[in-house]
């Protein structure tokens, strides 16, 4: 799964997420990606199973690109421990998303074929998200 | 090179609450600027602009754009959408005179169906989507069509290969390479990430 290889403050806050994505959201490396329709987090597991889900449905002859990365720290509390001493230890990585982001690229011959990977992926993720393509609307 | 007649008006009001509105009437916000003028706020018809965008060149047409009565020769410049809609929330044009030199980016296009790739399972790539050129206003192609129905897996075909239309000069590296053909071994769904690696836990 993805982590970062070292980080410079173990635990951190949890944050606020507002607004719509800054940049990222349109397609940069291949014909087709998912974007995020809602804010939320990803965790690393989940990238991995969307990842899993999209490259057993195309099988071979795609590439896949992954946009996002889980840089953020999540703790949780021992089960059935007392409120207080201190913040608990941390469990997981995610990847903070925002509205309008791109969060998997995918290139491949066949669109039908393509879209429904992608399809596939989405049902992996905890938010709501839809499958685009590069061509652009006035 | 395709032109088309465009009207802008003037006179808009400037900043976000006011373009928010602006939008809301199907309008959309904009800026006229170039060499030797004062860039001028001005707001479009998204209709209007849609049809003028939507010939063969697309977002390189030459636009004869109307502003207060004057026409100006002008392309667009730069858009700014929605994250989300995707829609052209602002647009910036760029008044050109026909006999300069101008820097732009030419949409390329692939045509036909690699066979050999796709039979050995591997992937047509393009590595870049447009290509940067300098040509007048007068000279500015459409787009690149490029073949890859003869291509061959390991197949590479380089920016110097590409053949300009007279008075375009294509910008950059001319062994940059725009179209790849990938061989199956390597067109295994492999994922890419900035920074995919696996490490133990954070201390």
């Amino acid at each position: 799964m993805l982590m970062p290889r070292k980080v410079k403050h173990r635990k951190q806050h949890r944050g606020r997420t507002t607004g719509m994505t800054k940049g990222a959201s349109s397609l940069s490396f291949g014909e087709y990606g998912i974007q995020a329709l809602e804010p939320g987090w990803l965790s690393a597991r989940q990238i991995e199973a969307a990842r899993i889900a999209m490259t057993r449905a195309i099988k071979r002859g795609g590439k896949v690109w992954i946009n996002v990365f889980p840089d953020k720290p999540v703790t949780k509390k021992p089960a059935e421990t007392r409120m207080g001493s201190g913040k608990g230890n941390p469990e997981f990585w995610v990847a903070v998303v925002k509205p309008g982001r791109v969060l998997f690229e995918l290139s491949f011959p066949n669109e039908e074929q393509a879209k429904a990977a992608l399809e596939k992926a989405i049902q992996k993720l905890p938010i709501k998200a839809r499958v685009i393509t590069r061509e652009e609307v006035i | 090179m395709s032109q088309t007649t465009l009207v802008a008006s003037t006179g808009r009001e400037t900043g976000s609450p006011a373009s928010r509105r602006l939008r809301a009437t199907d309008q959309i916000p904009g800026v006229l600027y170039g060499q030797g003028m004062t860039p001028v706020s001005v707001a479009v018809a998204r209709r209007d602009l849609r049809l003028a965008l939507s010939g063969p060149a697309g977002f390189n047409t030459v636009l004869q754009l109307e502003v207060d009565g004057k026409t100006y020769p002008a392309v667009v410049k730069d858009v700014q959408r929605h994250p989300v809609k995707r829609n052209v929330s602002h647009i910036d044009f760029l008044q050109v005179n026909m006999s300069e030199m101008l820097t732009v980016s030419v949409p390329l296009h692939l045509t036909g169906e690699a066979k050999a790739v796709l039979n050995e399972g591997g992937l047509v790539d393009p590595a870049v989507d447009t290509i940067e050129v300098e040509c007048t206003p007068g000279n500015m192609p459409n787009e690149f069509v490029v073949d890859v129905s003869e291509m061959q897996p390991g197949d590479v075909i380089r920016l110097s290969s590409l053949v300009m239309p007279k008075g375009v000069t294509a910008l950059g590296d001319p062994d940059m390479a725009i179209v790849t053909a990938i061989h199956g071994s390597q067109a295994e769904p492999t994922a890419e990430t900035a920074a995919a690696v696996e490490a133990p836990e954070a201390e």
